[in-house]
């Protein structure tokens, strides 16, 4: 692997983007063992570390779900190899009940948890934040609050869960995962591991006992848990990666981790407050160092707290200066809370600069409060208004197309519950709002279940769910489960696009590679579905006449659930991006344009960006660089004035 | 109309002004013109939104205002116009000669026998009737031969989608189309034919004959599978059947004999939207056949079909059914036609009633004019 993120060689510099610097941390710390569920903006970092496995000696798998990734890696942790486990906030949620028992029992090699987090919510259906649950389950987290922290507290999270023997959480975000800066690279060790696992020891033997969560060891696990709480406290109160900035006795304090670390930094420099003002940036979050804090705390009254998430900093920091009042005094804190900063997404050095002319009342102009609203005013005088839509030749199009005409016809206000995946967009115009229902991984076909339970209490309504195919896999097998025994009368959709495309086309349990690349068994959705005993048919999504008969017939159905497998490639996965099934044509005569009879069904409902609006001719076009060349089109045009010829 | 009315008359106004009325009659004159709305099961889907200001579906729906007297006036001879049944150029009383036709019909097969004839003689090349599959589910087929007709007669209790086959077979180079109509779909073809939109003009002008049904209601399909599932089970039904007796009941038939529902359980299953019609008689026919009625009695006339010739074409095919036997004639008893009147004019009054309720004005009845002479003289007739 040629990528300088891998060179073996120490002390030379590289500009890396926040999720390599943590990749490169994890093999300075000699990582065997990677696993993760891709989510933005955490899926580089396995990706990476699937690039070198062969080279590096790793396993590294993408796994099912979150909680099966933290699982083995944390089988890792127990035969004694270093062990890495990469999500997105969201997944910790997914992880959580492993979370908890693994950090009550503690580990044995070390065992890193790393959350990419997304204030702001990018790329997320959530603002989450995970940080609570270190504080929750009692274990160390760490935030890094810039790149080369990121590859340096990525490698020292190793060697801390070495030291403790307890799962360490390590926590970016986005503006640090996909932002890049200059990193100094060191060595890349040696390592020969020897994978056992030891259970000869008593059950209270941390490294050589069975590794049990019983009822009977609880008490014992809890306050060994607590003792490594204790360690990690010690070490934080050392910790190189909690700095002071600014004089001896600042007018105004301001505590702040993670990426709010460079917000700070930019807004005091262009405030010119240095001399004015402290900046404590933590790179330890919990537990809180408690002495590195009072002694900041003593010297100054005013206390501004700068963090993205829930007031998570803010809510500790406050009870730790009640503890310490004799000793500190009483202070005034400003943050999210007391709307210093706003109470939700993420922050900017104009929020901070805003924030700090509200305390100190400077009055440095941050950018203005109407500046989005005039850039969006004058943008929007030069740049087509673009809607939120899937690509060109996109399955999902035509999915939802036949999914809303079936519910249509179906006449009884039927829905359609969401998941997560592109096709979380059926909610819009692009899948003519055929989504009513929308949250979590999974919790579509969980919801439908129950919708098709509420017969009884007069819901007439039909009901229909869908998934795509690494979702099926991640969280909506045991909701389909549920359904079929339950007898829930619902209908499934997967929408098999055969890879995690959102994401970048991570592999999954029906793929027929891993994240390493080797060949592995694919797991068959159909026959998964076939065992449960329900009814399964699988077609074309670009094949709209037989499908729409297969869900007309689903709705007519009574009952059990049924699963209806639409399989086509997503547009941009390899197997199909750059390769036309068809060549598209138009034959203008034949267009109805806006006339009755259309009314440009085309570009004004199915609206695929592959068809453009010719408005001088006042006829369609097929934009030759855009068309991916599916041939649906063609199927919905009333007049055949689009034609598709099959390319050989 | 205001300014919102004249910018929904299109689709919008489909469905806010008819399908949300409930005044949907399921007649498929808006279904084929479009891909965005479709016929399924017996109910109109508007299945994507269209924001024309103005489209045939409005145009040419029989419960979007409609100028009556202006489509009496272009389709038939003023003189020969009754306020309560629309133009009569005679009634008679008819029944098909041939036996298998009529063991096949409900009353007494005229139907089926005029369109053998009309496709026979070439009155027309090709003709759009009702059928069903085994559910009773109606569906409308094109037919040009006539030997296919007698496979589709008998009462149909739901609208068949007739408009909808109309509508393609009209497209396509066909010749002379008939078309076996209930009235909402005969008002529907008048306002087609006689004020095409210029596109259509061609289309339109392949519609020959229409051979009306008399109609009181329509059942809705979706309710009356609903019903039957409620009475028969999981029995496989074999037909059914509303026989003209002195205790109206729906007959099904099932292979475990057959099993009655009362009349009054059948009436809920009716469609909304009959509650608003206006024609019994099917006034925009060239030829309207219902069943007979004797004021002796219920089976006096039992297999025999009442006829009220409206044109010229509908007088020439009846002749021409005389002259070749296909129809067999009986004398009509004087006093039907003021049965057929008073029968006819109940009907309207209780649509201006049912209107004016939904309304909530005496004088809006929404699709028909409160000035229109029929509705004068009905109101005239109520005092």
């Amino acid at each position: 692997m040629s990528s300088i993120l891998f060179e073996n060689k120490k002390d030379f510099e590289a500009l890396l983007m926040g999720n390599d610097a943590i990749a490169r941390g994890a093999l300075e710390a000699g990582v065997n063992v990677v696993t993760g569920y891709p989510g933005t903006p955490s899926s580089e970092i396995v990706e990476q570390l699937a690039n070198v496995a062969g080279e590096r000696n790793l396993y590294v798998e993408w796994s099912v779900n979150e909680k099966v990734a933290l699982e083995v890696a944390a089988a890792g942790s127990y035969a004694n190899l270093k062990s890495l486990c990469v999500m997105k906030q969201v997944g910790v949620n997914v992880a959580a009940d492993s979370l908890l028992h693994i950090a009550e029992y503690g580990t044995r090699g070390p065992l890193v948890l790393v959350s990419c987090e997304d204030p702001g919510a990018l790329s997320s259906t959530n603002e989450g934040d995970s940080r609570p649950y270190a504080k929750m389950m009692e274990f160390p987290l760490l935030e890094p609050g810039d790149f080369q922290e990121a590859k340096d507290m990525a490698r020292w999270a190793f060697e801390l869960s070495c030291d403790i023997r307890n799962i360490v959480m390590l926590r970016s975000v986005t503006r640090l995962s996909h932002a890049s800066g200059n990193v100094i690279m060191g060595k890349l060790p040696k390592s020969i591991p020897e994978a056992i696992f030891e259970f000869s020891g008593t059950p209270m033997d941390q490294m050589k006992g069975a590794v049990l969560a019983f009822p009977t060891l609880v008490d014992s696990l809890r306050r060994r848990q607590h003792e490594k709480l204790s360690k990690a406290v010690a070490a934080f109160e050392e910790s190189p990666f909690n700095t002071y900035t600014g004089p001896q006795k600042p007018e105004l304090l301001i505590i702040t981790s993670s990426v709010c670390n460079l917000y700070t930094r930019e807004a005091l420099t262009i405030l010119n407050l240095w001399d004015r003002v402290g900046l404590l940036k933590l790179g330890t979050t919990w537990p809180l160092p408690s002495k590195l804090l009072e002694q900041h705390l003593s010297v100054c009254e005013k206390i501004f707290i700068v963090e993205e998430g829930t007031p998570f900093l803010e809510d500790n920091i406050k009870v730790m200066a009640a503890e310490k009042a004799k000793q500190v005094g009483i202070k005034t804190f400003f943050g999210r809370k007391d709307g210093t900063l706003p109470c939700v997404n993420e922050l900017n050095p104009d929020l901070l600069i805003k924030g700090i002319n509200h305390i100190l009342g400077t009055s440095v102009q941050p950018v203005l409060d109407d500046y989005s609203a005039e850039a969006a005013q004058i943008i929007a005088a030069g740049v087509f208004n673009r809607e939120l839509t899937f690509c060109p030749g996109c399955p999902h199009r035509a999915s939802f197309w036949l999914i809303h005409t079936a519910l249509k016809l179906d006449n009884r206000s039927g829905f359609l519950c969401g998941d997560i995946g592109c096709y979380g967009l059926g909610a819009g115009p692009c899948g003519f709002s055929t989504i009513k229902i929308l949250q979590a991984m999974g919790s579509g076909i969980g919801m439908a279940g129950g919708f098709g339970k509420f017969d009884r209490f007069g819901m007439s309504q039909s009901v229909m769910a869908v998934c795509g195919d690494s979702t099926f896999f991640h969280a909506a097998m045991p909701a389909l489960v549920n359904a079929v025994h339950n007898q829930s009368d619902m209908i499934l959709v997967v929408l098999d696009n055969s890879g995690t495309a959102m994401t970048g086309f991570q592999p999954h349990p029906g793929s027929p590679a891993g994240a390493m690349g080797s060949k592995l068994p694919m797991l068959d959705i159909e026959k998964l579905c076939r065992a449960m005993d329900v009814r399964v048919e699988v077609s074309d999504p670009f094949d709209l006449k037989a499908t729409r008969q297969i869900l007309l017939e689903f709705l007519e159905d009574k009952g059990n659930p049924r699963v209806l497998i639409l399989k086509q490639p997503c547009a941009l996965s390899p197997i199909r991006k750059g390769r036309k099934m068809y060549e598209m044509a138009i034959d203008a005569d034949r267009c109805l344009a806006d006339h009755c009879g259309c009314n440009r069904l085309c570009t004004r409902v199915f609206k695929c960006p592959g068809l453009i609006w010719d408005t001088i001719k006042n006829k369609i076009q097929i934009d030759e660089v855009l068309c991916a060349g599916c041939g649906v089109c063609a199927s919905i045009c009333p007049t055949g004035a689009i034609t598709a010829k099959k390319v050989r | 109309m205001d300014k919102d009315d004249k910018n929904q008359q299109g689709q919008q106004g489909i469905n806010t002004k008819v399908l949300k009325q409930g005044l949907c009659t399921g007649c498929c004159a808006c279904v084929n013109l479009c891909p965005s709305i479709e016929y399924y099961k017996d109910k109109t889907i508007l299945v994507h939104d269209c924001n024309l200001e103005k489209g045939r579906c409005f145009t040419y729906c029989p419960r979007t205002p409609t100028d009556f007297e202006m489509l009496r006036c272009a389709l038939f001879n003023p003189g020969d116009m009754v306020l309560e049944i629309g133009a009569f150029k005679g009634l008679y009383m008819t029944r098909a000669a041939d036996e298998n036709i009529r063991a096949g019909a409900q009353h007494g097969g005229t139907v089926t026998a005029l369109i053998q004839l009309a496709l026979d003689q070439g009155f027309i090349d090709e003709a759009i009737l009702a059928d069903q599959n085994d559910q009773f589910l109606p569906a409308a087929q094109s037919i040009v031969d006539k030997d296919e007709v007698s496979g589709k007669s008998g009462s149909k209790f739901a609208v068949s989608p007739t408009l909808s086959v109309f509508n393609r077979i009209s497209k396509t180079d066909t010749g002379k189309i008939g078309v076996v109509a209930t009235p909402c779909q005969a008002l529907a073809l008048a306002k087609m034919k006689v004020n095409p939109v210029p596109e259509d003009k061609m289309r339109m002008e392949k519609l020959r004959l229409v051979l009306g049904l008399f109609c009181g209601w329509a059942l809705d399909w979706r309710k009356l599978q609903k019903l039957l599932k409620e009475k028969t089970g999981d029995r496989k039904i074999k037909g059914i059947d509303i026989l003209p007796s002195k205790y109206a009941c729906m007959e099904v038939y099932t292979m475990d004999g057959t099993i009655e529902i009362p009349i009054e359980e059948v009436n809920t299953c009716v469609r909304d939207n009959c509650r608003y019609c206006f024609d019994m008689t099917c006034e925009f026919a060239d030829i309207s056949v219902g069943a007979a009625r004797s004021p002796e009695g219920w089976d006096v006339d039992r297999g025999w079909n009442q006829v009220i010739v409206r044109t010229d074409l509908g007088g020439q095919l009846l002749a021409l059914a005389r002259e070749k036997g296909v129809l067999e004639f009986k004398a009509v008893p004087d006093k039907n036609i003021e049965n057929l009147k008073k029968a006819s004019a109940g009907k309207k009054l209780t649509c201006l009633i049912n209107l004016s309720e939904k309304t909530g004005n005496p004088d809006d009845f929404i699709y028909i004019d409160p000035e229109d002479p029929v509705v004068r003289h009905i109101k005239k007739l109520r005092g």
